[in-house]
């Protein structure tokens, strides 16, 4: 694993979160555009994973301090990753409810027609 | 009883309690123990504070003469910075006349109303009204300063306002007490302003010792040594003031709310717009005459307006044939007389006729109310005639009053006040040759006064017939007030005790109080103990002015008796047709209120509603509107960008978001790319 550079995490997670942003806008059903959004919301989460993982392996602080990869600051990334999962997961659970509710409604849930929001 | 003055706030209080009790308690205490207690409860309070009153003014008459302006601190009212305006009393012989007079008179047109007023059901809120008019009267009068006294100008005015409307079921009446309040406002506007203005004169000059800028001790000195030097100012206070009390003391041109006043009980006539509110208007020039002693411009036109005012109204007087409004222009062109007084520099002239026309006037209309209520509410003159063999007491003291205000005997009654005013008028020079005109027209009008009330006297009382005999069974005329019930069989009776007891009382003051006052000048002194500067030079007495009055007055009397010697005349009957066109012009007012009526109301509301349709409608309702119309334009545009689609949306998200780190990128890479 030690082998895998930083920049080619990014580049996988830039890879994702672009396919998901093009995705969003350019698919009209809801489910795919849902699966889009989980997919820029991992891009992210790999981003955040491998900069936590890279923080301090060639700072020079953690050679001098050795706690620190134990210290609560070191898992801050890992964190936010975790926070995310659980709000991605409450928001699948709103969201498809939501297309549940629209699908029985309308009998149709391309995202194009539902424009009763125009001005 | 030595040097405490403080229990004169009792004087206002007592009234003031027994307006509480009667307004809270009074309908309870009148189903319960009926309208003797009820009567007795409103007269106890006004009974007791005119002998605290009068205790108090004899401790005030044993002062030294030059000691007699006390004042009385209360609680403090108004205290911000520089300016503070407490609740205090001033003591002193002008206060002190009038609480005499609204306390006293007061106290027995209270007692003629439990008796005149006993048929009525809403007995207790008659005299709540009642207590309550004396109570801000006395603030008016005693109050410490302007504001104190303003307090008292607005209560007395709507006291006026409810007891004119006393009836309210009848629209008329409710109109009329509208009229009283409104024209009233007209002049208490100009009272105000001549406040603000005092304010702001006297707040400026630094010469002022003390915070409490508008109470008399300290304002009128410092605002004697401010006018002195600035004479146009001095007009511009007087000729405010004098507005203020051309609306309450109902002179010309704001004369019209007086006699539609009378559509109040009679009671209210006589203590209300005859004997006390109406002369506020005196007391104020009095309490404020430094300014009308600086200002001989403002003199003049007092002058001429209480000349014109007595004559107009004196004219106007024998074009009506209703009891209580001839007496109503007989209150206004009295009170013309009083402002000729003042004009002329005379002011203690002026409140001793006050004092005077106080008691014959209140005499009189309670008389004629004593007649109106044995005439079953009968109010026109034409209807009745001979009455005096019905009522020996009302009529004998109606005659007393008769002769009082006519004052064709010497010394007896309003003669010597009379005299007093026309001979100051004539004598002085402060308000230049127009107080020399408004003496000659006053002698005139003395004559017409006596002339009047010979007419009504004689129409009322004697005559050849009694003419309420010739109505015919359920006839109805064409004047506009119904009868209540008065019918060819009718027998007058005369009053009860407690309403021709009052008329004794006022009728033995009317005729002693005239010539007792006047003794060595003895009222002048009493109010003006050092004299009145402006009055300094200049001798008091006209020659021969005695001579001349009595002639005016026996003349006036003498041509009355011969006209109506034998009753109503022909062509004063119920048939307008046969009138002279002058005394229709008379009863019509010359056409003034109508005048009045048309320019400012009718002409107001034609202003109003041009304003509406040219400026209103067109102007303000375009720009409200417009506004609005406005923002839905822009509206209907900006929401062109909400499509409801919502993959626009990420992508314009999207756009921003990239747009937003992209100059965040620019930026960081300008600054070394860190």
């Amino acid at each position: 694993m030690n082998g895998v550079p930083l920049a080619a995490y990014l580049a996988l997670g830039l890879f994702m979160f672009t396919t998901g942003v093009v995705g969003v806008v350019i698919r009209r059903s809801p489910i795919v555009i849902f699966m889009c959004i989980e997919l820029m919301l991992n891009a992210v989460n790999l981003t955040f994973l491998a900069f936590a993982r890279y923080q301090f392996s060639t700072a020079p602080a953690l050679a001098q301090n050795p706690e620190l990869a134990t210290s609560n600051s070191i898992m801050g990334g890992q964190m936010m990753v975790i926070f995310v999962m659980a709000v991605a997961a409450a928001e699948v659970a709103v969201g498809l409810g939501i297309i549940m509710a629209i699908f029985r409604l309308r009998q149709n849930i391309d995202v194009d027609e539902l424009n009763l929001l125009k001005g | 009883m030595g040097e405490n003055y403080s229990s004169i706030w009792l004087v206002i209080l007592l009234p003031l309690i027994g307006f509480v009790l009667q307004a809270f308690a009074g309908p309870f205490l009148q189903a319960k123990f009926g309208k003797r207690l009820v009567g007795i409860l409103a007269v106890v309070p006004v009974a007791a504070a005119f002998l605290l009153g009068a205790q108090l003014t004899m401790a005030l008459a044993g002062r030294p003469e030059a000691d007699r302006v006390l004042r009385v601190s209360g609680t403090s009212w108004i205290d911000i910075f520089g300016l503070s305006i407490p609740f205090e009393i001033l003591v002193d012989p002008l206060a002190m006349t009038m609480v005499l007079i609204i306390t006293g008179i007061g106290t027995l047109i209270h007692v003629y109303s439990t008796g005149y007023m006993a048929e009525e059901k809403d007995f207790s809120r008659f005299f709540a009204y009642m207590n309550l008019f004396i109570a801000a009267m006395l603030v008016l009068v005693l109050g410490g300063n302007l504001p104190m006294l303003f307090i008292g100008w607005e209560g007395v005015g709507l006291c006026s306002y409810l007891l004119i409307g006393f009836w309210y079921k009848d629209l008329a009446n409710v109109k009329a007490a509208n009229k009283a309040f409104i024209v009233n406002r007209v002049g208490d506007v100009s009272l105000m302003l001549a406040m603000f203005l005092i304010t702001i004169l006297v707040a400026n000059s630094e010469l002022a010792k003390d915070a409490r800028l508008l109470s008399y001790d300290v304002m009128l000195p410092t605002l004697q040594k401010i006018l002195a030097s600035d004479p146009a100012m001095a007009t511009a206070i007087g000729l405010l003031l004098f507005g203020g009390a051309v609306g309450k003391s109902a002179q010309f041109p704001l004369y019209v709310w007086l006699p539609d006043a009378m559509a109040g009980p009679t009671p209210v006539s006589a203590l209300i717009h005859a004997a006390t509110m109406v002369t506020s208007g005196v007391v104020l020039l009095n309490r404020m005459n430094i300014v009308f002693q600086l200002s001989p411009v403002a003199s003049a036109v007092i002058c001429a307006v209480g000349a014109f005012t007595a004559l107009f109204a004196a004219l106007i007087a024998f074009g009506q044939t209703d009891i209580k409004k001839v007496l109503a222009y007989s209150t206004v062109s009295q009170l013309g007389f009083m402002f000729i007084g003042c004009g002329a520099g005379a002011y203690s002239t002026g409140m001793f006729h006050v004092t005077t026309h106080a008691f014959f006037k209140a005499l009189l209309f309670l008389g004629a109310g004593a007649v109106i209520h044995a005439m079953s509410h009968e109010q026109d003159m034409r209807h009745y005639g001979k009455l005096f063999k019905y009522l020996p007491v009302t009529g004998a003291t109606m005659l007393v009053g008769w002769a009082s205000i006519s004052a064709f005997i010497p010394f007896v009654g309003g003669f010597s006040s009379k005299e007093a005013i026309l001979g100051s008028a004539l004598a002085n020079s402060h308000a230049g040759q127009l107080s020399q005109i408004a003496g000659w027209t006053g002698l005139f009008v003395a004559a017409l006064t006596a002339a009047y009330m010979t007419r009504m006297t004689w129409l009322t009382f004697f005559g050849d017939k009694e003419r309420w005999r010739d109505i015919a069974p359920n006839a109805h005329h064409d004047h506009d007030h119904d009868h209540h019930g008065l019918e060819a069989s009718h027998q007058p009776k005369e009053v009860p005790a407690s309403m021709w007891f009052p008329l004794v009382v006022l009728a033995v003051f009317s005729v002693v109080l005239g010539a007792f006052l006047h003794a060595d000048h003895r009222f002048d002194h009493w109010l003006y103990p050092q004299g009145l500067a402006v009055l300094g030079e200049v001798k008091e007495e006209y020659p021969n002015l005695l001579l001349l009055s009595l002639v005016a007055a026996i003349g006036g009397t003498v041509a009355g008796f011969l006209v109506y010697r034998n009753g109503l005349p022909k062509n004063q009957g119920w048939d307008l047709a046969k009138w002279s066109p002058l005394r229709r012009a008379e009863a019509n007012q010359f056409g003034f209120d109508s005048m009045v009526t048309n320019v400012f109301v009718e002409g107001g509301a034609e202003v109003a509603n041009g304003l509406n349709k040219g400026f209103g409608e067109s102007i303000i309702d375009g720009a409200v509107e417009g506004s609005g119309t406005l923002a839905g334009k822009v509206g209907d545009i900006a929401r062109k960008i909400q499509s409801g689609a919502v993959r626009t949306y990420a992508l314009v998200m999207l756009i921003g978001v990239v747009g937003i780190i992209g100059y965040f990128v620019y930026v960081s890479s300008l600054g070394g790319g860190r």
